[in-house]
C-alpha cells in the first residue's frame, strides 16, 4: 500500500462501475472500512511473503477474463458431436472436461446431469454458492441470492417460468443441489435444427444459463 | 414488476439488479471484493489451507448473515466471505493472530 493511501479513501469508488445492487445497501463508510480491512489483510500477507500483488492481479485476470461459460460451451458442444466423449463426461465429468484442458479450484468433483426429452435438471447451492469455475466462471449475482436458492427447492418451474423457460407437465424437473463434495453441470439438449453445424457454431448456441438448467440452449 | 413477479413475494422483493432475468451483471462491485476474492483462492492454490475447510467457513457466514430473513440478508456476498477467509487463516495458523492485521493499520 502506499503512503498517500489516506488521502484517496473518499475516492475509492470511482474506477469501478456502477453497483444498482449493493449501492443501496452498503454506505460508503462500510465500504471504506472494508476496503481497509482487505487493504491490511493484504498488506500483512504481502510482509509475510505469502501473497504478491503481481499473482493476486493475476488470479483477477484468470478469473475475470479467461474462466467463464465459453469453457463449458464447448464441452457441452463436444458431447453433442462425439459420443464417446459423452458417455466419458456422463461416466467421470471431472476426467472428461481435463481433456478439454479445463481444471482446477472448484473443478473438482463434477458431474454431469443430462436433459431429455423426459427430463429437466436445474442446478443450485442451497447452502452458499459451490458452482463449476473452470467451465462457467465465477456464478451470477442472483445464483448466490437467497431468493433463487430456497426457490429452486419448493418451486422450479415457477423460477424456470421466471426465465422465461416453459417445460411441458410431462417432464421431470430434477434439481441438484451443488456443494463442495459434488458440483453439477447441465449437458442441455441439442437445439432442433442445429444438426448442420459444427462444434464451435453449436458452442456458441450454449449460455450460460443453460449450463445451469434455467434456460435450455440456443433459447436467448 | 409485471404481474407474475409480483405474483411471488420472493422475486417481488428482491431489488431490480438481482432478479434472474439480469444477465451480464457484475460480479465484484467493489475493488476490495477482488482483493479478498483474490487473496483466497491465492493462497488455496499453494496449499495454505483446503478449500472444502474455507467452504464450510463461507457456508457458515452466509448462514448467519440470512440468520434473520434469507431474502434480507443482515451483509452482502463478499462480506461473509471476507469473514470465512479470516477464519480460514485463523484455524489454518496462517495468520493465527488476526490482531496482525490491526497492528498494520498504522503502517498504511
Amino acid at each position: 500500500m502506499s503512503a498517500h493511501h489516506h488521502d484517496h479513501d473518499h475516492d475509492h469508488d470511482h474506477g469501478t462501475p456502477p453497483s444498482p445492487y449493493h449501492s443501496n445497501r452498503r454506505s460508503p463508510e462500510r465500504t471504506r472500512q472494508l476496503t481497509e480491512q482487505v487493504a491490511r489483510l493484504e498488506a500483512v500477507l504481502v510482509e509475510k511473503g505469502l501473497v504478491d500483488k503481481a499473482a493476486l492481479d493475476g488470479v483477477v485476470e484468470l478469473y475475470e477474463n479467461d474462466l467463464g461459460p465459453m469453457n463449458g460451451a464447448r464441452v457441452v458442444a463436444r458431447a453433442w458431436t462425439d459420443p464417446a466423449f459423452k458417455q466419458r463426461l456422463l461416466d467421470d465429468a471431472t476426467a472428461a472436461i481435463a481433456e478439454l484442458g479445463y481444471g482446477g479450484l472448484q473443478g473438482e468433483h463434477m458431474v454431469v446431469v443430462e436433459n431429455t426429452p423426459a427430463v429437466h435438471n436445474l442446478v443450485a447451492c442451497t447452502l452458499c454458492s459451490c458452482y463449476p469455475w473452470p467451465v462457467l466462471g465465477l456464478p451470477p449475482t442472483w445464483y448466490k441470492d437467497a431468493a433463487y436458492r430456497s426457490r429452486v427447492v419448493h418451486d422450479p418451474r415457477g423460477v424456470l417460468a421466471d426465465f422465461g423457460t416453459v417445460i411441458d407437465d410431462a417432464v421431470e424437473v430434477r434439481v441438484w443441489d451443488s456443494s463442495a463434495e459434488v458440483r453439477y453441470l447441465v449437458l442441455p439438449e441439442r437445439p432442433a435444427g442445429s444438426e448442420h453445424l459444427g462444434e464451435e457454431q453449436l458452442a456458441e448456441l450454449v449460455g450460460r444459463d443453460a449450463m445451469i438448467g434455467v434456460t435450455k440452449a440456443g433459447a436467448r | 414488476m409485471n404481474a407474475s413477479l409480483n405474483a411471488r413475494p420472493e422475486i417481488a422483493e428482491m431489488d431490480e439488479a438481482a432478479l434472474p432475468r439480469m444477465s451480464g451483471e457484475l460480479v465484484f462491485h467493489d475493488e476490495w471484493e477482488r482483493r479478498a476474492f483474490a487473496i483466497a483462492v491465492s493462497l488455496a492454490e499453494q496449499g495454505r489451507f483446503a478449500w472444502p475447510q474455507f467452504q464450510a467457513n463461507l457456508i457458515a457466514a452466509v448462514a448467519v448473515a440470512e440468520a434473520g430473513d434469507p431474502l434480507h440478508p443482515s451483509r452482502g456476498y463478499y462480506e461473509s466471505w471476507l469473514d470465512a477467509l479470516e477464519a480460514t487463516l485463523s484455524q489454518a495458523k496462517v495468520l493465527p493472530d488476526p490482531s496482525i492485521v490491526h497492528q498494520a493499520k498504522e503502517r498504511l
